[in-house]
């Protein structure tokens, strides 16, 4: 058993986001809510207080009328890997709540252990990270769709996107009882990737050279998981937080937006 | 006494100190977290056996099959989230925000849980609740009552839609019941039926072939904005991505607009004289199917002549603002596309569009030969799976049905046009023809969806008896006298035929997937129940034991395919061959020329109003019959929705001195609201743009309240061919809040 | 009433008096500790925090009063360590003053955090990789420490110290206090300085992000400095301020003058690294990250570069020529300018290093977060602030903290009597 499991490579489950194809039409955003038991109050139009793992951005490119031109850009948790897996988040939790997961990739978060020190959303630069604010509150009667498989949290922790980790220890599940020890690559699929009706999300391991994401994105491990696909880039990138989500686009101003460039710079978002 | 104090000194900080050097502080600490981690406040979701359930989402007419995942639990079933149906012909796995929070409107607190009756004032909002007998009792009084008087006719019926078993029992009754007035909501499918009547003879929906079409030509089609089928559209997009262009038409940047190849700012209104100058460079150029037009088309003469006297690129780009070289190289690449398709029907296509504006842009299609081809439009007939005997009217229904339409449909004045609801209103307050003394509403809520509230609302006061099938509280529902509550998707069967702008003809099979929630009754059974209680010829039009039993017989061999696969679908569905495609009098396409010069004037005054005011749809704020679920609502944007406050989107060139997030006050000849001001540059300066979907003040504290509906700012603006209401817009002003 | 109580030969106000001005900041703690239970069982929803502000007022509040707190580990290093006798006579005071500093912190953060019956997870599921763990260790230690150097204090009392037991054990623990000054000062720096590696080591926000070494950013060694410049400047200043209350002296000048002294070129020196550390941060290492320097400066209501210059120039700069010169220390109003400034700027930088962070945009399609605090955020800040001056009150009142009152008082009658 133990031999079997050294066998077993480590998996960097990762997503590509093609912003081309993005309507910005929301749908992710609700797959994730809907799959992960995220809560909602009266007033979620203060986008500072609402709890979105998956939040989509809409950019602008600046320029007038007829010129100006937007475009959306779904934000999940990045599952960033940092320098060996020193995420931003990861390495400031005093409490040991949130971890990044070697076998998988996956940033988790241990709602029950974390008391919400915050210490982790002052790290992240993506906004990624959502604390509750507020109990939970189901109207009477919806709590009927909760999901089993994602416990709610309570008031006062913080929580963000898994990956739909429960996704993947369902699918394990299925395998062991199979005697497997691999996932294929559609066993595991995160809510908002099969929910986009544009099919703009994909999602895969990255270690992996026959999974969509890794030949989309073409990470470079060498050089910290940099994309060598042209169009592909990473949000702020030369932070070094090393994400494991890829974008594409075809346009420049959208790679330019990716990441920040002191003046005149010709960066990354040149090709 | 002394000592007395001393040793109970003693004994308090000894015990203080022995407590705290015992386990107990430790022990206390650590159960007072274990429950923070399970507060009795926070829910424990209950496990259990996880099953799946294939069915078709109905909470727009886009018709995709979707999967319920289920959970059994010891309080009974409990569905857990839906997701796109993988396979399903429409939207293989694909899924939108409303379906997503589909389990919302089932589980949530709009519901209405049992058949209520009126207790106070209109609109209070002061209900009793009553039992189905009393309801289906009430409502066969009132309606034996008119009969009784010769007054069949003066019963309306509003629907959501025309096809499908539950729509056609509803037609089935109005009929043998004596009523003419079943009337449809209105969309764009009025307006592509007219068309396809009109130009080729047919009685048929538009099917568009979108996924094998190369170039998309669209004249303000919010195709990834919820126009057609939402996620086929949006599938759709992506293959363009990859193998075909799209251009997009539009004043405003909108998403398809964003994600189009190339996007073409136009004056908003001008999009028929557009189409028409495209046709004269593709004429003037001979670029268009020799084939077509010469062997299977009529009154190309004339049309020929129209477009090359009025509509030169020179002459166009005055009126539309784009450019005489962007019409000829949008008019080279369409006729050059190998698959070119032309679509119009602004936004969502909640609102019909002009009769011209159809017509120029489908005779485009004519133009390059894509009619009823692979990557073009095709004329699609209903499933024809409803075959029940003719009715047999007695007297009474026959007189009734003699009687012509409340509003106007089929009258000597629009003889080609089915339904005109938007007419509705002004047709009861201007009591022109005849009262309306009743009035159902079926999968539809025309007091939020009709333009101009106000006047709706002053409609509906003076109809003496309304009542209301809708499983929640919506505006309309508010407003009646009687809510007969149907149940909702997941919990009912229901027959969905060929979802809107789909290019063959399928049926999809609603299930339920859980029991009834409440005390709530299918529509079908219904009005099954109410004929039952009539007796006579209209009993007899009814020989089914129950809607499901109906059902059943109705789709005959279909149903075990239906069920099993959740959806059927005509394998032997060819558009019809050029020859004999046509039934119009010439049997040939009608490039129809009458009517071409008139343009539709939006209502105001330029001076007092010296902006023009545009709805936007977005997908994530459904703005149709059903409101926008908590879900949905929270991915609305900031810049939409701020609290209770609505954004209009005005370009900073025409925000005279309103910075960003300012108040104003936005005013049009129908009203004024209080708006805030949203900086886009992306609208056409001399524009202000509305998202529609927003300012309900029915349903649950989630969404009323928010924002301002669209309607209570514009009224219709009658075609002057078709009736229909094609009002894109109206002048307005903004001032200081 | 109560002049059994109050320390021999020295003079007290009206018993009346001092109960009227404790049931005065009373409200204002009782005020304090409502907006407390409001937050904590109605949930951090009271404040005008949010997901852009994880960390707000109260981790400013924590890190400006340990970093003004920090008097007390600072003098007691240079008493205890660097035998400075002449500070014994301040040592007492700023022991006060950091037992109510690092008091105030604990109860700010144990409000601060969402779940705060949870609160001992930070020594339960340690994670040593993390800044705040250091920290919690090292301020729950440090705090204890302060308690033991504040006991033989309360011990003192005339009343308690006639307890025989009282009396010895007061006296014993004198005579080890070097051994937890030092332990003090040691528990400090790390506590310090692990406080400045809480921002330093974000290196997911270029505007707080440090190259350092091994494991510590430079804002470590930085917050140490600062620490230990400040610290001292708000101990003369609280000290300088009850003077004024008092209207009498209760140190000698040259105590003071030893302090300001220190505390001068600590300021001066430390203003010198933080001028260094901002130019590389500005020039290298912000750039590396794709910002220009000004773009942390511009775009907003608040954070101009105002902010800098008030930091660097007007509470380093200044403060240091003062306190650094003779002249300028000799000035009673120079001098406590000075030290007043010092004390603003490591607040000023404290803030700089929480609010501004979490203001600068990082992803290029956001923009400026602004924050203004709820008023049960100001309350809880306010809350430690009254419970302070309540406790200095009873503290001044009854405990010997300024040893050298009794003799300035009766040199002061023997020149009237010469």
């Amino acid at each position: 058993m133990k031999e079997q499991h050294k066998h077993t490579k480590a998996k960097k489950y990762g997503m590509v986001i093609d912003l081309d194809k993005c309507t910005g039409c929301g749908a992710c955003m609700a797959a994730c809510m809907a799959e992960n038991n995220v809560p909602f109050k009266k007033d979620e139009s203060n986008k500072l207080d609402s709890i979105t793992w998956m939040r989509v951005y809409k950019l602008t490119n600046g320029k007038k009328f007829p010129e100006a031109d937007i475009c959306y850009l779904p934000r999940p948790c990045m599952h960033c890997e940092g320098d060996h897996g020193h995420a931003p988040c990861v390495s400031v939790c005093p409490a040991t709540a949130t971890d990044y997961s070697h076998e998988t990739g996956i940033v988790s978060q241990i709602y029950t252990r974390c008391f919400g020190c915050r210490y982790c959303m002052a790290a992240c630069p993506y906004h990624a990270r959502y604390f509750n604010w507020w109990d939970p509150v189901w109207p009477d009667g919806m709590e009927k769709y909760l999901s089993p498989n994602v416990s709610p949290r309570m008031r006062g922790v913080v929580e963000k996107c898994s990956f739909c980790f429960h996704r993947h220890q369902l699918a394990m599940n299925k395998a062991y009882t199979e005697s497997r020890r691999e996932l294929k690559e559609d066993e595991y699929q995160t809510s908002c990737t099969q929910a986009c009706p544009a099919g703009a999300i994909i999602f895969g391991d990255l270690n992996n050279p026959d999974h969509a994401v890794t030949k989309i994105a073409k990470p470079d491990h060498k050089h910290g998981g940099r994309p060598i696909n042209p169009n592909a880039f990473r949000l702020l990138e030369r932070l070094g937080t090393n994400p494991k989500v890829y974008y594409l686009s075809s346009r420049r101003w959208v790679r330019r937006a990716g990441d920040n460039y002191i003046r005149d710079e010709r960066g990354q978002g040149n090709h | 006494m002394k000592v007395c104090r001393r040793s109970f000194l003693s004994l308090i900080i000894g015990g203080a100190a022995g407590t705290t050097l015992s386990p107990l502080p430790l022990k206390m600490m650590d159960d007072s977290s274990i429950w923070t981690q399970m507060w009795p406040w926070t829910p424990v979701p209950e496990d259990g056996e996880v099953s799946h359930v294939d069915s078709i989402c109905t909470l727009c007419p886009g018709g995709c099959g979707i999967t319920v995942r289920k959970v059994a639990t010891t309080i009974g079933d409990r569905a857990i989230k839906i997701e796109g149906m993988k396979g399903h012909p429409v939207n293989d796995g694909g899924i939108c925000v409303l379906g997503l929070s589909g389990l919302q409107l089932l589980y949530g607190p709009t519901r209405v849980k049992t058949p209520l009756k009126r207790a106070g004032a209109r609109g209070e909002g002061r209900w009793e609740k009553i039992s189905w007998d009393e309801a289906i009792a009430e409502v066969v009084k009132k309606l034996g009552e008119l009969r009784g008087k010769g007054k069949s006719h003066t019963v309306a019926c509003i629907s959501g839609t025309d096809s499908g078993t539950t729509a056609h029992l509803l037609g089935r009754f109005l009929t043998v019941y004596g009523s003419p007035n079943f009337i449809r909501i209105p969309s764009i499918q009025d307006s592509y039926e007219l068309t396809m009547h009109l130009m080729q003879g047919v009685q048929a929906s538009a099917g568009f072939d979108v996924e094998n079409s190369d170039f998309v030509l669209s004249f303000g089609s919010g195709l990834i904005e919820g126009w057609g089928s939402p996620v086929r559209m949006i599938k759709a997009n992506s293959m363009w991505k990859e193998r075909g262009k799209v251009v997009q038409i539009e004043s405003r940047l909108s998403n398809t607009a964003a994600k189009a190849d190339k996007w073409v700012a136009i004056n908003p209104g001008t999009e028929a004289a557009l189409a028409l100058s495209i046709a004269h460079v593709i004429i003037q150029k001979s670029l268009y199917s020799a084939d077509f037009v010469n062997n299977y088309s009529s009154g190309f003469e004339e049309f020929k002549q129209i477009v090359l006297n009025e509509f030169s690129p020179d002459d166009v780009s005055e009126i539309t603002g784009v450019s005489a070289s962007t019409i000829e190289s949008l008019a080279k690449s369409f006729a050059g596309a190998s698959k070119p398709l032309a679509v119009c029907g602004r936004g969502q296509g909640e609102t019909p569009g002009s009769l011209n504006e159809f017509i120029a842009v489908h005779a485009l299609n004519a133009l390059v030969g894509n009619i009823n081809k692979k990557g073009g439009v095709c004329a699609v007939p209903d499933p024809d799976y409803i075959k029940w005997p003719e009715v047999e009217m007695d007297r009474t229904a026959a007189n009734g049905m003699h009687k012509g339409r409340i509003d106007g449909a089929g009258s000597k004045k629009y003889p080609d046009t089915r339904y005109l609801l938007d007419r509705l209103p002004d047709a009861i307050n201007s009591g022109e023809k005849y009262p309306i003394e009743a009035l159902f509403v079926a999968g539809a809520n025309p007091v939020y969806t009709i333009p101009d509230t106000k006047a709706v609302k002053e409609a509906f006061n003076r109809v003496a008896f309304v009542v209301s099938f809708s499983s929640y509280m919506d505006e309309t529902a508010e407003n009646a006298d009687l809510i007969l509550p149907n149940h909702v998707f997941l919990e009912r069967y229901e027959d969905v035929p060929t979802p809107v702008g789909l290019q063959k003809p399928i049926i999809g099979l609603s299930k339920p997937v859980v029991k009834p929630q409440f005390n709530t009754k299918h529509l079908g059974d219904v009005i099954l129940l109410m004929a039952k209680s009539f007796g006579g010829r209209i009993a007899d039009a009814f020989p089914w034991d129950s809607y499901e039993a109906c059902l059943k017989k109705t789709l005959g061999n279909k149903w075990d395919g239906l069920v099993n696969n959740g959806f059927w679908a005509d394998s032997n569905f060819r558009p019809a061959a050029w020859e004999g495609a046509f039934n119009t009098p010439s049997g040939k396409f009608e490039f129809v020329n009458k009517g071409r010069a008139e343009s539709i004037k939006i209502e105001g005054d330029e001076q007092a109003y010296p902006l023009i005011l545009m709805p936007y749809d977005s997908m994530r704020l459904a703005s149709g019959f059903i409101g926008d679920p908590p879900f949905a609502i929270k991915t609305v944007e900031d810049t939409v929705l701020k609290g209770n406050d609505i954004f209009v989107e005005v370009n900073p060139r025409s925000a005279r001195g309103f910075r960003e997030g300012d108040h104003a006050i936005l005013s049009t000849p129908k009203g004024s609201v209080k708006v805030r001001v949203h900086h886009f540059d992306g609208i056409m300066p001399g524009l202000v743009a509305l998202p529609r979907g927003l300012g309900h003040t029915a349903y649950d504290e989630y969404l009323a309240g928010k924002g301002i509906n669209f309607n209570e700012l514009i009224g219709p603006v009658e075609d002057p061919v078709s009736g229909l209401n094609v009002a894109w817009g109206i002048r307005a002003k903004l001032t200081r809040a | 009433m109560d002049s059994a109580l109050i320390p021999e030969g020295v003079k007290r106000c009206s018993f009346g008096k001092f109960v009227f001005w404790l049931v005065v900041f009373g409200a204002v703690l009782l005020w304090g500790i409502v907006a407390m239970l409001l937050c904590w069982f109605k949930g951090l929803n009271q404040t005008n925090m949010n997901d852009a502000y994880g960390f707000a007022l109260w981790i400013w509040a924590d890190l400006a009063i340990i970093a003004i707190g920090g008097g007390a580990f600072f003098t007691g290093l240079l008493r205890y360590i660097f035998g400075k006798e002449e500070l014994k006579n301040i040592i007492n005071f700023a022991v006060l003053l950091g037992f109510i500093c690092y008091a105030s912190a604990l109860l700010i953060l144990a409000i601060d955090i969402g779940q705060p019956l949870r609160g001992w997870f930070i020594f339960w599921h340690a994670n040593v990789h993390s800044m705040l763990t250091e920290v919690a260790f090292c301020l729950s230690c440090y705090f204890a420490v302060l308690t033991i150097e504040y006991i033989p204090l309360i011990l003192e009392n005339r009343q308690i110290d006639k307890v025989p037991f009282f009396h010895n054990l007061s006296h014993n623990m004198h005579g080890i206090m070097a051994i937890f000054a030092a332990t003090g000062a040691f528990l400090s720096f790390f506590h310090q300085g692990s406080l400045g590696g809480v921002a330093g080591v974000l290196f997911g926000r270029p505007f707080a992000f440090r190259e350092g070494v091994f494991i510590w950013p430079w804002t470590f060694f930085l917050f140490t400095w600062s620490a230990a410049a400040s610290g001292p400047c708000f101990t003369i200043l609280v000290s300088w301020i009850i003077e004024k209350i008092a209207r009498k002296k209760l140190i000698k000048q040259n105590v003071i003058m030893l302090l300001a002294k220190i505390a001068g070129w600590m300021l001066a020196t430390y203003t010198i690294a933080k001028i260094i550390d901002t130019w590389y941060w500005a020039t290298v290492t912000a750039p590396a990250a794709g910002h220009n320097f000004m773009d942390f400066y511009s775009n907003n209501p608040l954070y101009g570069i105002w902010i800098l210059v008030l930091e660097i120039v007007i509470c380093g700069v200044i403060p240091s020529i003062i306190l650094i010169t003779k002249t300028g220390r000799r000035y009673s109003f120079l001098l406590i300018s000075a030290v007043f400034l010092g004390m603003l700027g490591a607040c000023v930088n404290r803030w700089v290093m929480v609010l501004q962070v979490m203001a600068v945009p990082v992803l290029t399609f956001e923009s400026w977060f602004m924050y203004f605090p709820s008023w049960q955020e100001i309350a809880t800040t306010i809350l430690p602030v009254a419970g302070g001056i309540m406790l200095i009150m009873i503290s001044y009142r009854y405990l010997p903290i300024f040893p050298q009152e009794r003799e300035i008082e009766e040199e002061k009658h023997a020149s009237i009597f010469v």
